[in-house]
């Protein structure tokens, strides 16, 4: 029997109304793909290219004008399908009148917890997000990093399958933004299945398997990210103990043959910003992009 | 796991308490708040001295010094109540979408209705806290004036009846009427029917803000309707009455409809009659707590309406 997928997102379409009704702006097209469980996924995408309202259509927050988004197989428009989420939208506020600790267990009674295990569960994020120095502290006092780590942490407080995460590291600090980064590592250790958007290339390439490209509301590249930054054309040869000698025997070999260029040894990869840009600025621009990063 | 069986709850009682305690909580720790209160409260207390110098002419004397009292600080009360229901309830929607709060909140397993029903009853228990705690400041304010008011007309009627001006009967008259205008089981009604006009205008405040995304828009419209509401009966009669087609179905049901937008608060005003020394008919406080319930009813229905498809 095939694994139910952690999320499934079919031919999502999404309309906004215009101004004073008149007309319509579609901010999803025909999107659709699938996170199996315990992998980490990256939407990536320009601003105002369809992510966010993607995440929000998975949570329910908005609904379709067509297609369907699935958590776990429950349809994603129903409650009941909140129960194995954690959230942590870009650049939360929190009831700043709560402390941190408060935070956690408002929202782990609001997922149905009580007593000793909301306590347990309590301590455990806490912890998880290396906060319990400032768990009695209000919110009103938090660092922006802090605010995202709490964030964090209130995502987890029901030991969700799923995570969500919209832009997670946004307007923090390096330092912050690396805890984050490494936060997510751990919980993808733990089999978590992390579906997360950011605008940080470079740490959606760390930390994801597989990766969507969104732009201007459509899906417009989507597979392993191994895939997708691996250059067809070029060839990666890996040897173990080779000598000079062969490795000179090797590039002499390569280079009397008739249209084989001798670039370097080891599988040439791009960027996930290359490929990024790639798929997202105008055809002219973009040719003018080369593959390799070290040309 | 092993929730994964079992069937979710369409509402849960559990789940609203929370999030009315949360908002409760929100509402308590909120600067403005404490100053609202401790203004009301300093209005009531300052009522405690007694050598306060008074600008009334020799006509507010005896139970005109008590009715003048009670309309002062029922009035008080009634702001109190009608600025918190109307401010508190406008500011917590709009507050949680602008914050995300609610994008947190909405992605756990909280169905929408929980949420609105949560957030009202949060603010309607503040309301009820707030003006339990003036009704005690006021009973005791008002104990105390009577005795001293009573006191000092007991003198009086005995020097009266001495003088054979009065005679018992009118001195047990005088004590009777000034016990009716202190602490009566009346008076308690009438500061419930604070609360109940309160909870009107906070539901109604809900539903605006519901499809406001604007604190300002909400508070001008609730407040407007709140305004609306105290004319409407008077003006709905006069357009029956006026109209030679008073009776036709369609108007007499538009005219019903026209109240359910508009709240027909007259018959909230009864704390007036009662601070004018009127009793307040048991039947009138059943009567006004289901007016109310309908009330909320109706407009928790409506605002789940329009907040179940409100795109976040």
């Amino acid at each position: 029997m095939s694994e139910v997928p952690a999320v499934e997102v079919t031919n999502l379409v999404k309309d906004f109304r215009g101004s004073f009704g008149r007309g319509r702006i579609r901010a999803v097209d025909h999107v659709s793909f699938k996170i199996a469980p315990g992998e980490v996924y990256g939407l990536i995408g320009p601003n105002g290219s369809g992510k966010s309202t993607t995440m929000k259509a998975l949570l329910g927050l908005v609904a379709p004008t067509s297609g369907n988004c699935a958590i776990f197989g429950k349809d994603s428009t129903k409650v009941d399908s909140r129960r194995n989420v954690g959230f942590l939208p870009e650049n939360p506020y929190f009831y700043k009148h709560l402390s941190g600790q408060e935070t956690i267990r408002f929202y782990g009674k609001l997922c149905g917890m009580r007593g000793a295990e909301l306590r347990r569960r309590t301590e455990e994020v806490l912890d998880l997000v290396d906060l319990q120095g400032a768990r009695k502290r209000r919110l009103g006092g938090y660092s922006k990093g802090m605010l995202q780590r709490i964030g964090l942490a209130q995502a987890l407080v029901q030991d969700p399958r799923l995570l969500i995460l919209d832009e997670p590291t946004a307007g923090v600090d390096p330092i912050g933004s690396r805890q984050i980064r490494d936060l997510i590592l751990t919980l993808k250790k733990r089999g978590f299945t992390v579906f997360l958007c950011s605008h940080l290339l470079e740490q959606v390439q760390e930390v994801c398997d597989r990766v969507g490209i969104i732009h201007q509301g459509r899906l417009v590249k989507e597979g392993r990210l191994e895939d997708l930054i691996s250059i067809e054309d070029q060839t990666e040869v890996v040897l173990r103990n080779a000598t000079p000698e062969l490795l000179k025997c090797i590039r002499e070999l390569a280079e009397g043959e008739e249209g084989v260029d001798w670039v370097r040894s080891g599988h040439p990869r791009t960027t996930l910003e290359r490929l990024f840009l790639r798929e997202t600025l105008p055809q002219e621009a973009a040719i003018d992009l080369p593959d390799d990063p070290d040309e | 796991m092993s929730s994964e069986s079992v069937k979710f709850p369409f509402f849960s009682p559990r789940r609203v308490l929370i999030i009315a305690g949360n908002t409760f909580t929100q509402l308590i720790r909120m600067k403005v708040f404490y100053f609202l209160l401790v203004f009301v409260l300093l209005g009531i207390g300052i009522h405690f001295l007694p050598e306060l110098p008074h600008l009334s002419g020799p006509e507010s004397v005896g139970p005109e010094e008590l009715r003048r009292m009670k309309s002062m600080l029922i009035a008080v009360m009634k702001l109190f109540a009608l600025i918190l229901g109307i401010v508190a309830t406008s500011l917590i929607i709009p507050r949680d979408v602008e914050d995300r709060t609610l994008y947190t909140i909405l992605s756990k397993p909280v169905p929408r209705l929980d949420y609105l029903v949560g957030k009202l009853l949060g603010i309607l228990l503040l309301i009820f806290a707030g003006l339990a705690l003036m009704a005690l400041l006021l009973d005791l304010v008002l104990h105390f004036r009577t005795q001293a008011v009573l006191a000092e007309w007991m003198q009086a009627a005995d020097t009266l009846i001495a003088q054979g001006q009065w005679t018992a009967a009118d001195k047990e008259s005088a004590r009777l009427e000034i016990l009716h205008h202190g602490v009566t089981w009346s008076l308690q009604a009438a500061m419930l029917t604070i609360f109940f006009e309160a909870a009107v205008i906070a539901a109604l405040a809900l539903l605006v803000s519901t499809f406001s995304s604007s604190t300002l828009f909400t508070v001008v419209i609730a407040t407007l309707c709140y305004f609306i509401g105290q004319f409407i009966a008077n003006g709905r009669d006069y357009w029956l009455a006026q109209s030679r087609h008073g009776e036709e179905p369609a108007l007499v049901i538009s005219s019903k409809i026209l109240v359910v937008i508009f709240p027909d608060f007259r018959p909230y005003g009864i704390a007036d009659k009662v601070i004018a020394g009127a009793n307040f008919p048991p039947d009138v406080l059943g009567s006004l707590a289901l007016t109310t319930g309908l009330y909320v009813g109706i407009y928790l229905v409506l605002s789940w309406f329009v907040f179940s498809d409100k795109e976040i």
